[in-house]
């Protein structure tokens, strides 16, 4: 008597977003199944990939993902490298040195940068904010703008500042908004209530719903997402059918396990490597959970996902 | 469909005779409905009940023992299939992989790599609990017992990867009493994988070409007697052995197919070939997706401290938060003399908090007292991070061993400053920030 | 004359312009010659936006007017005069365009004429966000130029966005005031047409942020009634053009209000006569329902959380008022709008300079306020915030509710100047800012007079206590139409749902049906939802279709069925945050109660922390449930197992805690006096055989009943 195999199907689907504009565009979403399950249904968009750069440079970076960048000076040259890196989808433009507790650099010159990194690539363009949400609600809707005609992914909308950002991304200039919530489905649907009664088509949203590193509260990540796309696909709930981008190497590499030097842990070995394997199990974890697109810094890292990508399509 | 514990009761001999170790039959019965006890414990149930409650009342997955002593594990015992829905029960379990095919000098490199990775995480030891040693199909039973004699030096208990039943036999004669798996049975061997696990008394692994091959030998195997299995899901690729891990899963939670109700098999050194990034990547996503023991090439530091931490997050209880141990945690260098700053036990605060502390550069040091493992506003309101616990805590344990009096609450809990100014004579309270993204700035500023 | 002639009138006599401007436009330069407004991919933004129709040539133009007319229709109804309006509003957007004619630049500064796109995209933003709370149109010249300059910079003042047509641009410009896009004073033009350039802005943007498609008319008045929190204020005197224009602005869902007398025809809401001009902000903000956010409250001392905890001790203390010694009270009353003031503070006795230091004092403060989704059922909700509000006041402590509060100011905060009136500043600027959503206007008086503090306390509050109190009483499951959904819990235990009903608060005990309510008109997409009982299944069960259907959906499907009054059959589920845990006791034929705080055993022989772990993270357990303290004591406590009556154990602590109210219901509904002492606790069993023998012996009522199972 052969195994009785019982495909589970859904009637409901993942919204497909397209980011980008012309020759070069990527589309997430789309699946009527739990992540990998190709033998559900076939994958209709496989995940896709984003390179994180940040307009404070390579400085933040591990020696590794700097001898990759090696040569690159400007922003655009930067932006060139990561969008060469094998694997990659997308880049994604971290404009951390907003944060008015750090740099705290001006808009103007946070909009050159977006501007210069924006004229380098032609591929699509994710930026995400310095997450301080007052200033992400001056900064975002201004790179909405310089960005018109892009359909880039503008990260992050959040409650607190869901209308500047909302309102500026996804009515007034036009591209798709990524909505960020920390880590609660009711939070992350609220969000994509309160986003679509400003008028910002539900077809043009992206969910950021919050991210960990591995070993660091990830339960919720995971259950999370499980509940999500449970509730997207098993109950048809619209307002949680949007795909889901994380940003994995923003959390990862600013933990104690990457960040930690070999003189001060010899026997944990090299810090490059441990970088790695935390971005590289974190966002295969998010992908097995459901991530839609994941935002990587090492080019081992997005090398070696893509391939884990392709291998489970 | 599982009973519940009414339904349970019901049939119970209602005598509170306390044999069973419970006070009453309803606490015995609440424990049997909720997978905690079996009802075989009770002594006095009747044949009839027995029978008809064993069977509803065992679990879609079967509970499978390997190892002996500090090296026993528990594998399967699952009963959903995400972990909102309940628990996981059983953690994968994570085995380097030895094989006769590989030299003296490679064989005694990762033996000696294995005990290397070893250290704790929020009061769980974090370790390469098994060794896998794999026969090739040129190896003879000296040489694979050599080699089996060989791992078992390590005291980890051992997956036996052999489909030679002569073979595998010899090799069990060395190590059997450490109750290895003895992972080889497939459709053509299994009647006499079966007499050696048996015999043994071991646990036997399971596999087949494809999903139907596996089923059937599991009910043959089943027919044979034997419900001490596991599953080997590995398949001819990744996607192959993804799909199988999963149906497999799902066939016993979802479906109540109980011929596919036990734990699992990865073979990650067959699909990963070497590529150690991406056998990484595999070993997360297994860890997530219904693996219960994965076999690796090796585990580094680099590799088990994301991983170990992502299993022991994925196997938390939901209900049950992670805690971390009260103490005075110093960091950046702090001595008595660095200002204290205190927050809740909940792991997931503690990490955040500690993290950003970290970053701040400002030696300190972090109190942490048993707040009942929740965040700040949650413990508060329960009052079990009150300004009794945190004072008394200080009292008794920070004040002989801190000289500095000065104490950062959460901003959350501002409301507590009067009275642990109160309760706590001659310390100056400061209200921290509201949020843990804050601290950096705030300690900054404070220096300042 | 009615103010239907007045519009048609005015209407006729634009129309009758802009036939000449097109005719002698087309003499002049051919019907093929280009029109249109620069920088924008709109064309003629107001007539594309209502029509779908592009113009680009004199000859299209001339077409358009044709379709304008159609427009004007003469019945004498109210649609007609609106549509009069829009007619003139789309004339007056054709006399402008000419005016752009051959690239001309008709407006110099500081007039803008047409704005470009980009700039409404620019403005729609904080449009959207509130950021910009209105835009003010304001035509005409203002009685004076103080009057208007006034008026312009009252607007500036709370971020509103100023448009000025007319003579008040002379005004603005001679009082040297600085206008432009960057300060939000914009003057468009000085031709009464130009006020279309406001217009085209407010259409524009329901094109672009209200995704409204050109043509479809009636979702544009729609958008711009519901989105665009524009108004008109009109100065003495109007002329028919002007009350055209006025149509068409009502009919977009723009209130206008003016100081002419003569010859007007009020339309409440809309069409608004206030003679004094300094007036016309307020009056404006209430027609067009704009509420602007306070970001600063004007306080010598700080308002932060950070001084939540803060305790003024006696020799820190400037003075202290204390309900339990003197008369005080604090107090929501909700009024109608036109008794409020709002931000008016009023302080009825003497300040603090007058008070003896140390002294011990009366106060009262009643906080009024309106709003059209304010309820009497949320005063209580607004008053239980005072206490946070006024702790978070630096060097000011708070403690009590209702007439027994206590206040302590400081030393210190009293030597930078803190006064009464102060407490007034915070409690206005919080409430209003907190529950926006129901406060439209507030208005705080404070008495520190004894007599009237005396007065007060005993002939305002306390009545109002009472009346509250026996409101809570006498809200039954059945005198209410809609329960509360709660899924705050949802975060660590993803599948429960609380269903909050009149008489079974929340199982954590935090959250009764009047929060329930509160919580949901406050944060409509928030944890609590409305769920409707049209549907019952089972009445004494409390199983209701719309309950299933709620749960489902708020459990992501991972429940199904709920019953309200059992905890045999579907019992609610249980998060975690339970206050009290009932179990079926089987040889009572009762339950028991175990109690967060108990850490004994139980009759059951499970301790409450076992009981917890199977009845926790929104699973449903038969047999057991978890629930809030006050929950012992209502009517519908497992009503389909009989209710109170099978309680057959408690921690003491707890029994003591409820017997007054739980001996009032068995009163009650069945008759028993001083049940609780039928009631076992730990002091008198810890197992089933003792207290079966227990309850023998007082008769317990439970084992008499109906098996429970």
């Amino acid at each position: 008597m052969p195994f009785n195999q019982k495909p589970q199907k859904f009637n409901a689907k993942i919204n497909a977003v397209t980011i980008g504009s012309g020759d070069k565009t990527v589309t997430i979403g789309g699946e009527n199944s739990f992540p990998f399950y190709t033998f559900d249904a076939p994958t209709e968009n496989t995940a896709k990939i984003g390179v994180e750069i940040s307009d404070l440079g390579l400085d933040e970076f591990s020696e590794g993902v700097k001898a990759y960048y090696e040569g690159a000076t400007t922003m655009a040259e930067i932006a060139q490298k990561a969008a060469a890196i094998e694997g990659a989808d997308f880049v994604a433009l971290i404009l951390d040195g907003g944060d008015p507790n750090g740099a705290n650099k001006s808009i103007e010159e946070l909009i050159e940068v977006v501007k210069e990194v924006a004229g380098a690539i032609d591929c699509p363009l994710v930026v995400e904010g310095c997450k301080n949400v007052e200033k992400d609600a001056e900064l975002l809707p201004k790179v909405a703008e310089v960005l018109q005609g892009r359909n880039a992914l503008l990260l992050s909308e959040k409650e607190e500042n869901y209308k500047a950002i909302g309102a500026a991304a996804g009515l007034a200039y036009n591209q798709i908004v990524g909505a960020e919530s920390a880590v609660d489905i009711n939070l992350a649907k609220q969000l994509n209530v309160v986003t679509t009664q400003l008028g910002v088509d539900a077809k043009k949203i992206v969910m950021n719903i919050g991210s960990a590193a591995a070993g660091y509260g990830y339960e919720y990540v995971v259950s999370t997402m499980d509940r999500i796309k449970g509730a997207a696909l098993g109950q048809s709930d619209n307002m949680l059918q949007m795909p889901i981008i994380t940003p994995v190497s923003a959390e990862t590499w600013a933990v104690k396990e990457a960040t930690a030097s070999e003189a001060d842990m010899p026997e944990w070995g090299s810090a490059d490597e441990r970088g790695i394997d935390m971005e590289v199990m974190t966002a295969a974890a998010d992908l097995a959970a459901g991530s839609d697109a994941v935002i990587l810094r090492h080019p081992e890292s997005v090398k070696t996902i893509s391939k884990l990508i392709k291998a489970l399509a | 469909m599982a009973l519940n514990g009414i339904q349970i009761f019901k049939l119970t001999p209602k005598k509170n005779c306390k044999e069973c170790g419970c006070p009453t039959c309803m606490a015995f019965s609440m424990k049997v409905a909720q997978g905690a006890m079996q009802i075989e414990q009770c002594p006095h149930m009747s044949d009839e009940a027995l029978a008809s409650l064993s069977e509803a009342t065992a679990p879609p997955m079967k509970t499978i023992k390997i190892g002996t002593g500090d090296a026993e594990f528990t594998l399967g015992g699952e009963t959903v299939l995400f972990r909102h829905e309940k628990t996981f029960v059983s953690k994968p379990r994570y085995a380097v992989s030895l094989c006769t095919c590989m030299d003296d000098a490679e064989v005694d490199a990762k033996l000696a790599a294995i005990p290397h990775v070893d250290y704790d995480r929020i009061g769980e030891r974090m370790h390469v609990e098994l060794v896998y040693v794999n026969c090739s199909a040129d190896a003879d039973a000296a040489k694979y017992t050599a080699l089996v004699e060989k791992a078992k030096g390590l005291g980890r208990t051992l997956v036996l990867g052999c489909t030679d039943p002569e073979i595998a036999k010899a090799a069990l004669e060395v190590c059997k009493d450490g109750k290895p798996v003895l992972n080889g049975a497939n459709a053509d061997n299994y009647e006499a994988m079966n007499a050696v696990a048996t015999e043994a008394g071991v646990v036997l692994g399971v596999s087949g070409k494809d999903l139907n091959e596996l089923y059937d030998t599991v009910a043959a195997l089943e027919k044979l007697g034997n419900k001490n299995l596991v599953l080997d899901t590995t398949g001819a690729d990744i996607k192959e052995t993804f799909a199988n891990t999963v149906q497999v899963r799902r066939a016993a939670l979802k479906d109540q197919d109980r011929t596919f109700g036990y734990p699992s098999i990865v073979n990650l050194v067959k699909l990963a070939k070497g590529d150690y990034h991406l056998q990484a990547a595999l070993a997360s996503v297994f860890t997530m997706k219904y693996g219960s023991i994965i076999v690796m090439e090796q585990m580094t530091y680099a590799e088990a401290l994301p991983l170990f931490g992502l299993r022991q997050n994925v196997y938390t209880d939901p209900q049950k938060p992670m805690k971390v141990e009260p103490g005075i945690y110093p960091l950046n260098g702090a001595d008595e003399n660095s200002l204290v700053v205190t927050t809740v036990d909940f792991a997931l605060t503690y990490f955040v908090v500690s993290g950003e502390l970290e970053r701040s550069g400002v030696p300190l040091n972090l109190v942490i007292n048993d707040a009942g493992g929740l965040s700040v506003l949650t413990s508060w309101a329960a009052g079990k991070f009150s300004s009794t616990s945190i004072s008394e805590y200080i009292k008794e344990e920070v004040e002989p061993k801190v000289k500095c009096r000065k104490l950062v609450i959460p901003g959350k809990v501002a409301v507590l400053k009067g009275d642990l100014e109160a309760k706590l004579p001659g310390w100056e309270i400061i209200v921290g920030p509201r949020e843990a993204v804050q601290l950096v700035k705030f300690l900054k500023d404070m220096q300042a | 004359m009615t103010l239907f002639d007045r519009v048609f009138g005015g209407n006729d006599a634009v129309y009758g312009l802009t036939e000449g401007a097109i005719d002698g436009a087309i003499a002049q330069y051919g019907e093929d010659k280009a029109v249109s407004f620069p920088n924008t991919a709109y064309s003629l933004p107001c007539y594309y936006a209502v029509t779908g129709t592009k113009v680009t040539t004199l000859k299209e133009l001339k077409e358009a007017l044709g379709v304008v007319k159609t427009l004007m229709t003469r019945e004498k109804r109210l649609n007609d005069a609106f549509m009069s309006g829009v007619a003139t509003a789309l004339c007056a957007e054709f006399i402008e365009v000419l005016k752009y004619i051959d690239g001309a630049t008709p407006y110099e500064e500081p007039c803008y004429g047409h704005l470009a796109d980009a700039v409404i995209r620019e403005l729609g933003v904080p449009l959207v966000t509130g950021d910009i709370p209105g835009v003010a149109v304001i035509l005409g010249a203002a009685p004076t130029t103080e009057e208007g300059v006034a008026l312009v910079k009252s607007y500036q003042a709370q971020g509103i966005l100023v448009t000025l047509v007319g003579g008040i641009i002379d005004q603005v410009a001679e009082a040297g005031m600085k206008t432009g896009a960057n300060v939000r004073v914009i003057p468009l033009g000085k031709d009464v047409t130009a006020v279309i350039h406001v217009v085209s802005v407010a259409l524009r943007a329901a094109l672009i942020f209200g995704n409204v498609k050109p043509g479809d008319a009636g979702t544009l008045m729609k958008y711009t009634m519901d989105r665009v929190p524009a108004f008109v204020n009109a100065f003495k005197p109007l002329d028919d053009v002007i009350v055209a224009c006025g149509a068409g602005a009502i009919a977009l869902g723009f209130p206008v209000v003016t100081n002419e007398t003569e010859n007007i025809f009020r339309v409440p809401k809309s069409l608004i006569v206030q003679e004094d001009v300094s007036k016309f902000n307020a009056t404006s903000l209430e027609a067009r329902d704009i509420k602007i956010k306070i970001t600063n409250i004007d306080i010598p001392v700080a308002f932060a959380s950070a001084f939540e905890g803060e305790i003024i001790r006696r020799k820190d203390m400037q003075v202290e008022f204390d309900g339990s010694r003197v008369d005080c009270a604090e107090l929501v009353q909700t009024c109608d709008a036109s008794e409020i003031e709002d931000h008016k503070i009023t302080v009825v006795g003497p300040e603090v300079d007058d008070m003896e230091l140390g002294s011990k004092n009366s106060i009262a403060y009643v906080v009024k306020v309106a709003g059209k989704n304010m309820q009497a059922d949320f005063e209580p909700v607004i008053e239980r915030k005072f206490h946070n509000y006024i702790n978070c006041i630096e060097g000011v402590y708070h403690t009590g509710q209702r007439d027994m509060q206590r206040i302590r100011i400081s030393i210190e905060a009293f030597n930078a100047g803190f006064k009464i009136k102060h407490i007034g500043e915070v409690l206005y600027a919080s409430v209003k800012n907190e529950f926006d959503a129901v406060v439209d206007k507030c208005e705080v008086v404070i008495y520190t007079d004894p007599a009237e503090c005396t007065r007060i306390r005993h002939e305002v509050a306390i009545p109002t206590f009472d009346k509250r109190d026996e409101r809570l009483d006498t809200l039954t499951d059945e005198s209410v139409d809609v329960y509360y959904s709660c899924i705050l819990c949802q975060a660590f235990s993803p599948s429960h749902v609380c269903v909050v009903t009149p008489e079974r608060l929340g199982l954590c005990g935090a959250v009764s049906w009047l929060d329930a309510k509160a919580t949901h008109q406050l944060d409509p997409n928030g944890p609590c939802q409305i769920i409707t009982k049209e549907r019952p299944i089972d009445e004494n069960l409390g199983s209701y279709e719309d309950v299933d259907e709620a749960v489902q959906k708020f459990s992501q499907g991972a429940l199904e069925h709920v019953t309200l009054y059992s905890i045999m059959q579907d019992p609610m589920t249980s998060c975690g945050c339970f206050e009290c845990i009932c179990g079926i006791e089987p040889f009572s034929n009762g339950v028991v109660i175990a109690n967060r705080e108990y850490a004994g055993m139980t009759p059951l022989g499970m301790t409450f922390p076992e009981m917890a772990s199977m009845t926790g993270g929104g699973v449903q357990t038969p047999g057991f449930m978890g629930h809030g303290k006050h929950f012992i004591s209502s009517k519908k406590f497992m009503k389909a197992e009989g209710g109170i009556e099978r309680i057959v154990w408690m921690p003491k602590e707890l029994k003591e805690f409820v017997a007054e109210r739980l001996n009032k219901t068995a009163q009650e509904l069945y008759g028993i006096e001083n049940f609780t002492d039928m009631i076992g606790d730990e002091t008198v069993a810890e197992d089933p055989e003792t207290l079966v023998a227990f309850l023998t012996e007082k008769g317990h009522p439970a084992l008499g009943m109906d098996p429970m199972m």
